[in-house]
């Protein structure tokens, strides 16, 4: 019995020697470090566009962090946030909900318009994310875009339902199940304006063209069953620079964060007022 | 845009910036009487700070230009009454 | 939903994007410039018209610039696709009636083509009467080669006899 016994025991001992030295180390590195295993750092440059609207007369310059992937959440929004708090406060940018529901982080990373907090960090810590605001948009400060225009645009193409009567009832307006399948698609845009600062027709007629996100709504008020303006938003539509600007280049479907297509959406409001 | 011009006239800019100043005054009129000269001080020192900004750097007096047009906007609503400087 | 959207992200970025590589914002680029030329009508700072909250003006409606001119313009595009096609396949020679169709909707289709490249890049609301210049160089143009055409068509072999000639030559 105690021939083999022995060993036995012996194996015991030494694992709780083992054990017991884990033990210290993990009452060593409570005080001082986290406890995860200790991985190599992971450092990603960031180089992001900065203007400071203070001084007017200084030209906007792209300046360099250092993140290490290893402390840092897994999207850019993330990254963004992680040098504003700990390396440069200066740093302006919106941000709200972090899950793709508001639309204030609109930004372009890496020559693409994207919401940071969708974007993934490109983990390849050999290449450098370059973060700029959305293209072709007076910029207010750093990656903080002038959307005045845009707004107005959304605001002149009554964005409400209008109705000349409402039902007898004095109750909500219903729709059918088919009806309102026609609204998936249109009614999820968040007014991000990925899309409209995406397309080259709207860089050089922003004034006039009312631009892919706005189209996408005004057809999403087009195809509402509910709606009986119909006719007058077609016929505010009726001239070369509205609607017609568009010359399906389709930068705006490709570049659209949640997924939708306004190419699509402008096509069929083309395609509803033809002759 | 360097054309050789008649000595003392004004460029497009400086035009638009002019009229900027003169559409200031007209929405300082519309203040209340006890209140106009805050607003007048304030709105001599927005253009004074700036006066360091050389002619023919567009790019800025656009932005400033954009930047007034806006502030003058909100400060012309009737709701704000006086101005501290 | 949400945070179903984020983790589908990763896999959207893999599919390739469009490359906005002029899409980044120039360094002091002020207003728009088209073909790098400043606007000659001054514009409104940021090109905003009445206040902040003020609607953007909805231009008057025109048919004949809207909906009218856009199917006009569709139904000569596909027009031109049978036309086009039409003498390669053809074993006898054409009706110089199909050819003239062709050499005609060729032209306005052009035209279209052209006209739409001055409403993009010399814009009435910036060039004023530039714009006006343009677009009568275009008709002048277009009535030039219409006559060369209609020459071509009258007293020679057409489009069609024109570029097989050219083709065996």
């Amino acid at each position: 019995m105690n021939t083999y016994k022995q060993p036995l025991r012996a194996l015991f001992r030494t694992n709780n020697s083992l054990a017991s030295t884990m033990f210290a180390r993990t009452l060593a590195t409570a005080t001082s470090e986290p406890a995860a295993p200790e991985k190599a750092p992971r450092i990603k440059e960031f180089q992001i566009y900065r203007w400071n609207p203070d001084d007017p007369s200084s030209k906007p310059h792209m300046q360099t962090y250092s993140v290490d992937l290893n402390a840092c959440g897994p999207m850019m929004l993330d990254a963004l946030l992680k040098i504003k708090n700990e390396q440069d406060s200066t740093l302006t940018l919106r941000r709200s909900c972090r899950e793709g529901i508001c639309g204030s982080c609109a930004m372009n990373i890496n020559g693409t318009n994207t919401l940071a907090c969708l974007c993934r960090i490109n983990t390849d810590t050999a290449q450098t994310t370059k973060v700029y605001p959305l293209p072709h948009m007076f910029v207010i400060k750093d990656l903080v875009p002038d959307l005045t225009q845009f707004y107005k645009q959304y605001k002149s193409i009554k964005p409400y339902l209008q109705r000349t009567d409402y039902p007898e009832d004095g109750r909500e307006t219903l729709q059918s199940i088919a009806d309102r399948k026609k609204l998936d698609g249109l009614y999820e845009c968040i007014l991000c304006a990925c899309c409209s600062t995406s397309c080259p027709s709207y860089w050089w007629n922003q004034s006039e063209y009312l631009g892919p996100a706005i189209l996408l709504q005004t057809y999403r008020w087009l195809a509402d069953s509910r709606d009986h303006a119909t006719a007058e938003r077609k016929l505010a539509l009726q001239n070369s620079m509205s609607l017609y600007r568009c010359h399906t280049i389709m930068n705006c479907s490709k570049t659209c964060p949640k997924g939708l297509n306004p190419g699509l959406a402008i096509a069929r409001i083309k395609k509803s007022m033809a002759l | 845009m360097v054309v050789a011009r008649k000595k003392g006239r004004l460029t497009g800019l400086q035009r638009d910036v002019l009229s900027m100043y003169r559409s200031c005054l007209r929405a300082i009129r519309v203040k209340p009487a006890e209140s106009r000269h805050n607003f007048l001080q304030f709105t001599r020192l927005q253009f004074r700070q700036h006066l360091t900004v050389p002619k023919s750097d567009f790019t800025t007096i656009e932005y400033l230009l954009r930047r007034g047009r806006n502030q003058l906007e909100t400060y012309s609503n009737p709701g704000v009454r006086n101005v501290g400087i | 939903m949400s945070a179903l959207r984020a983790f589908a992200s990763p896999l959207r970025a893999a599919i390739s994007r469009p490359c906005l590589s002029a899409a980044r914002p120039a360094f002091s680029a002020p207003a728009v410039r088209h073909l790098g030329i400043p606007p000659l009508i001054p514009q409104p700072p940021g090109g905003i018209v009445g206040t902040v909250n003020d609607a953007a003006k909805v231009p008057p409606p025109d048919k004949f610039h809207g909906s009218y001119h856009w199917t006009f313009e569709r139904i000569i595009a596909i027009g031109l696709i049978p036309l086009t096609v039409a003498p390669f396949v053809s074993t006898t020679a054409f009706s110089p009636a199909i050819d003239s169709i062709l050499v005609s909707s060729l032209l306005v289709h052009s035209y279209y083509g052209f006209q739409s490249c001055i409403i993009d890049y010399i814009p009435l609301r910036e060039f004023g009467k530039v714009h006006h210049v343009c677009m009568y160089l275009l008709l002048a143009g277009t009535v030039v080669t219409g006559y060369g055409f209609y020459k071509l068509e009258t007293e020679d072999v057409g489009l069609a006899g024109t570029i097989a000639k050219v083709w065996t030559a």
